[in-house]
C-alpha cells in the first residue's frame, strides 16, 4: 500500500503542495485529479522520489521510498521525451536495463510492450521518426518495462486519439488485472470513471474530497431527476417535491434537480399515479460534475 | 556506455583522433621538408669566396644557385625567377668577412646562425692559420654531465620534455572532447525532456557518476587505440630537433618510463573526472543545445590556464609558481604530470597533490550532483548565478 501523509512542498516563496494525504492500497486504481496548478504533479514527484518532501511522508507497504524501492515503481512524467535517435526496441530495453532487469529479461519484456502497444512495425526505428501517439506509447513502454508494482501515469492520455486513447485504456485494465497499484492523473474524466477505482482530488495543494465514486457521490447533496412525458401533471408531482428546482428541458423531456435524500420510489409512484410516465431516471452525478462542484466550492474558499 | 561505444559520435571522433596523431607525428618531419624546399638562398660575391664559404653554409642555408658580387639589393621578381626567397651577399675587407642579406622576409635570414657556420671562415682569413688549426681553435669540448637521477643525458631529458609536451596535449585533447561529449550528452537528455523519466529511474547523483564513468573508461580505450596505433605504424621513434640546435634528439616512445605513464593514467584521470563533473553539471542548467558554447567557456578558462602552466612547467618545474600550481584542483592534474616526466619530485609532493585532487572530486561530485539533481527538472530560462545558490541551499 502507498501511503502519502501530509505532503508539503515549497519552492522559495511557492507553496506548491499545501497539505495532501491519500492511501492507495495494493492493487488499486487512483486518479488524482485537480485544475492545473494544483499540485498534482509535485505530489507525484514526491511520491516518485524526484522531490523530497518539505513535510510529510510517502511510504510504500509501510517503508520510506528508497532506491530499492523506487526500481518496483514506474512513471510516466507529464513532459515526455525519448532519445530521438535511438532506436525504439533499444529505448525500452534501456529502460528496462535503467530499473535493474537483466539484459535478456529487458529484451524479452520490451518485445512484450511492443507486441502489446501494437508498435512491431517501429521496433526497429528511431523514436524520432514516430508520430506523436506512438512515442507516447513508447514512453508507456519505457515507464512499464520493468513490471512496476506501482505505475504513476501523469496526464497518460493528452495528445492521444480516440483509437490509441482506447489502446492505452485497455492496456492499463489489463495491467490492473495483473494486481498492479496505478495512480492516475488526468483531465479526461470519462476514461478516468472507465477505470479507477479511487480518487482524491486537490485544489491549492490542498486535498478537497476523496474515496471511490460511490463515496463522492454519497457526499453530493443533489440527483437529476429526467422524467417523460413532459405535461402539466408531471410537471406538478415535481414542483411538489420540496427543494426541487426545473432546468432546461430538452427532446420533450422534464429535468428536476431535486435533494439526495428524496425517496424516489414515493416520487415515481406518485409520477405514475398523475399521468402515463414513459420515462423515469434518477440520474447519478458524473464524476466531471462533482470535480467541477469540488474545484468551484474550493475556489470559492 | 554501452550507448556511446555504439553511437555514431564515438567512433567519427576514435578515427579522427586516429588521423590527427598520425598527422602529429608526420607533420613536423613534412614541415621541415617542405620550408627547406622553399626556403632557398642564392649566393653572392667573388666567386673564390663563395668556393670556401659554400661548404660551411651548405647544412643549414640550401642554395639555389650563385651570383656575382652585388651592386645593389636584388627584387623580389629576381629572387624568384632563380627559386630562392633570399640572397647571402659576402665580401671580404680589411676587418675580414662582411655579410648582407637580402630577403623577402627578414625574420628567416638568422644572423646568430650564420655567424656561427662562417666563423671558422672569418678566423682563418683573419689570423691566416691552417684551416685544421682554426677548426680546433672553435670545437671546444663542452661536456654536460647531469647530476640528476632522472636523466643520464642531455638527450634523455631533452626526449622527456618532448614526450611530456605530447601527452600533454593528449591530455588536454581527451579532457575537453569527452567533457564536452558529456555536456551535450545531458544537454540532449534536458532539451528532449527525457530527463525526468530518467531520474524517476535512477537517483540523479548515480545517473551523473555512471556518464562520467562510462567516459572515462572510453577515453583511456581512446588514449590507448591512439598510443597502440602511433606505435603500430612506426611513429614510436622519430627525429626531433632540440631546442639549442647542438645536437639533434630522438622522440622515443621507448623512452617513457612505465612511473611516467602511471602518472599520466593517475592524474589524467583525476582532472577527467574533475572536468566531466563540472560539465555534466552544468549542462543540465541548459534549455538549449545552442546554448552549450556560452556555458561551457568559462569552464575552459582553467584547463587552457593548467595547459600553458604545464608548459611552462616542462622548463622550471620546481619554480614556486609551478610547484604551488601542481596542487591547485583542474590546474594539478596537467602541471603535477609535467614536473613528474622532467623533474623528481618529491613523493611527498605527488602524494599530497593526489590527496587533494582526489578530495576535490569528492566535493565537485557532491556540488556536481545537487546542481545536476537540480538543473535537470529546470525549465524556462536559464538560471542566474545567485539563483543557483539559493536552490542549493534550499
Amino acid at each position: 500500500m502507498l501511503q502519502a501523509s501530509h505532503l508539503r512542498k515549497e519552492f522559495g516563496s511557492v507553496v506548491a503542495v499545501r497539505d495532501v494525504s491519500f492511501e492507495i492500497p495494493s492493487g488499486t486504481t487512483f486518479g488524482l485529479l485537480g485544475p492545473n496548478g494544483a499540485g498534482k504533479t509535485t505530489t507525484m514527484r514526491m511520491v516518485v522520489g524526484i522531490y523530497a518532501p518539505d513535510g510529510g511522508t510517502v511510504t510504500w507497504n509501510g517503508a520510506p521510498i528508497d532506491e530499492r524501492v523506487r526500481r518496483r515503481f514506474g512513471y510516466l512524467p507529464e513532459e515526455r521525451g525519448l532519445y530521438g535517435k535511438m532506436k525504439v526496441r533499444d529505448q525500452i530495453v534501456y529502460f528496462g536495463r535503467l530499473h535493474g532487469l537483466l539484459d535478456t529479461d529487458a529484451k524479452a519484456r520490451a518485445d512484450h510492450w511492443i507486441e502489446q502497444l501494437g508498435l512491431q512495425q517501429y521496433a526497429v526505428r528511431p523514436c524520432s521518426e514516430l508520430s506523436k501517439g506512438n512515442q507516447q506509447k513508447v514512453q508507456v513502454a519505457c515507464a512499464a518495462v520493468h513490471d512496476p508494482e506501482l505505475l504513476i501515469l501523469d496526464e497518460p492520455f493528452s495528445g492521444l486519439d480516440p483509437v490509441n486513447a482506447d489502446v492505452l485504456l485497455a492496456t492499463l485494465n489489463d495491467l490492473k488485472r495483473r494486481g498492479t497499484s496505478l495512480v492516475l492523473s488526468s483531465h479526461q474524466m470519462w476514461q478516468l470513471e472507465q477505470i479507477c477505482d479511487r480518487f482524491c482530488i486537490i485544489t491549492g495543494g490542498e486535498n478537497r474530497a476523496g474515496g471511490s465514486l460511490a463515496q463522492l457521490r454519497a457526499g453530493w447533496p443533489t440527483r437529476v431527476i429526467k422524467v417523460e412525458p413532459s405535461t402539466d401533471a408531471v410537471r406538478n408531482v415535481m414542483q411538489s417535491v420540496s427543494g426541487s428546482h426545473a432546468l432546461p428541458g430538452e427532446n420533450g423531456a422534464l429535468y428536476y434537480q431535486v435533494p439526495a435524500n428524496t425517496e424516489f420510489p414515493q416520487l415515481l409512484r406518485a409520477l405514475v399515479q398523475a399521468d402515463a410516465i414513459t420515462r423515469f431516471d434518477a440520474m447519478e452525478p458524473s464524476l466531471q460534475d462533482i470535480y467541477i462542484h469540488t474545484i468551484s466550492r474550493g475556489q470559492a474558499d | 556506455m554501452m550507448r556511446r561505444l555504439q553511437s555514431r559520435t564515438f567512433w567519427i571522433g576514435l578515427l579522427l583522433g586516429l588521423a590527427g596523431v598520425l598527422v602529429m607525428m608526420k607533420l613536423p618531419a613534412f614541415i621541415d621538408s617542405y620550408t627547406a624546399q622553399t626556403n632557398k638562398t642564392l649566393l653572392a660575391g667573388d666567386p673564390a669566396l663563395l668556393a670556401r664559404a659554400k661548404p660551411l653554409l651548405a647544412k643549414d642555408f640550401p642554395t639555389a644557385g650563385e651570383l656575382g658580387p652585388l651592386h645593389r639589393a636584388p627584387t623580389i621578381a629576381e629572387l624568384r625567377a632563380r627559386g630562392a626567397t633570399s640572397v647571402i651577399a659576402l665580401s671580404q675587407d680589411a676587418h675580414g668577412l662582411h655579410v648582407v642579406v637580402y630577403a623577402e622576409d627578414p625574420s628567416v635570414a638568422q644572423p646568430s646562425q650564420l655567424r656561427r657556420d662562417l666563423l671558422p671562415l672569418n678566423l682563418q682569413m683573419q689570423t691566416h692559420l691552417p684551416e685544421s688549426q682554426v677548426h680546433a681553435l672553435i670545437q671546444i669540448p663542452v661536456d654536460v654531465r647531469s647530476v640528476s637521477e632522472k636523466f643520464g643525458t642531455v638527450a634523455a631529458a631533452n626526449a622527456a620534455k618532448i614526450i611530456a609536451y605530447v601527452l600533454l596535449v593528449l591530455l588536454y585533447v581527451l579532457i575537453i572532447i569527452n567533457s564536452q561529449l558529456i555536456m551535450s550528452s545531458v544537454a540532449e537528455e534536458k532539451t528532449s525532456r527525457i530527463a525526468e523519466l530518467l531520474v524517476a529511474s535512477v537517483r540523479p547523483s548515480s545517473l551523473l557518476a555512471a556518464k562520467v564513468g562510462a567516459s572515462a573508461t572510453l577515453a583511456i580505450v581512446q588514449m590507448i587505440v591512439w598510443v597502440a596505433s602511433a606505435y603500430a605504424f612506426g611513429m614510436h621513434t622519430a627525429p626531433v630537433a632540440s631546442r639549442s640546435g647542438d645536437s639533434d634528439v630522438t622522440f622515443s616512445l621507448n623512452g617513457i618510463s612505465p612511473g611516467d605513464i602511471a602518472g599520466f593514467v593517475i592524474f589524467f584521470l583525476l582532472g577527467f573526472l574533475q572536468m566531466a563533473t563540472l560539465f555534466g553539471a552544468v549542462g543540465s542548467l541548459i534549455n538549449r543545445t545552442e546554448d552549450l558554447g556560452s556555458v561551457s567557456g568559462p569552464l575552459f578558462i582553467p584547463v587552457i590556464a593548467a595547459f600553458f602552466i604545464a608548459l611552462a612547467a616542462l622548463d622550471v618545474p620546481n619554480s614556486p609558481a609551478v610547484v604551488v600550481t601542481s596542487f591547485i584542483p583542474l590546474i594539478a592534474p596537467f602541471v603535477m604530470f609535467a614536473r613528474i616526466v622532467v623533474s623528481n619530485v618529491p613523493f611527498w609532493q605527488v602524494a599530497l597533490s593526489f590527496v587533494i585532487n582526489a578530495a576535490a572530486i569528492w566535493g565537485i561530485a557532491l556540488l556536481g550532483g545537487k546542481i545536476y539533481r537540480i538543473g535537470m527538472l529546470l525549465y524556462g530560462r536559464p538560471p542566474r548565478f545567485a539563483q543557483i545558490v539559493h536552490l542549493l541551499r534550499s
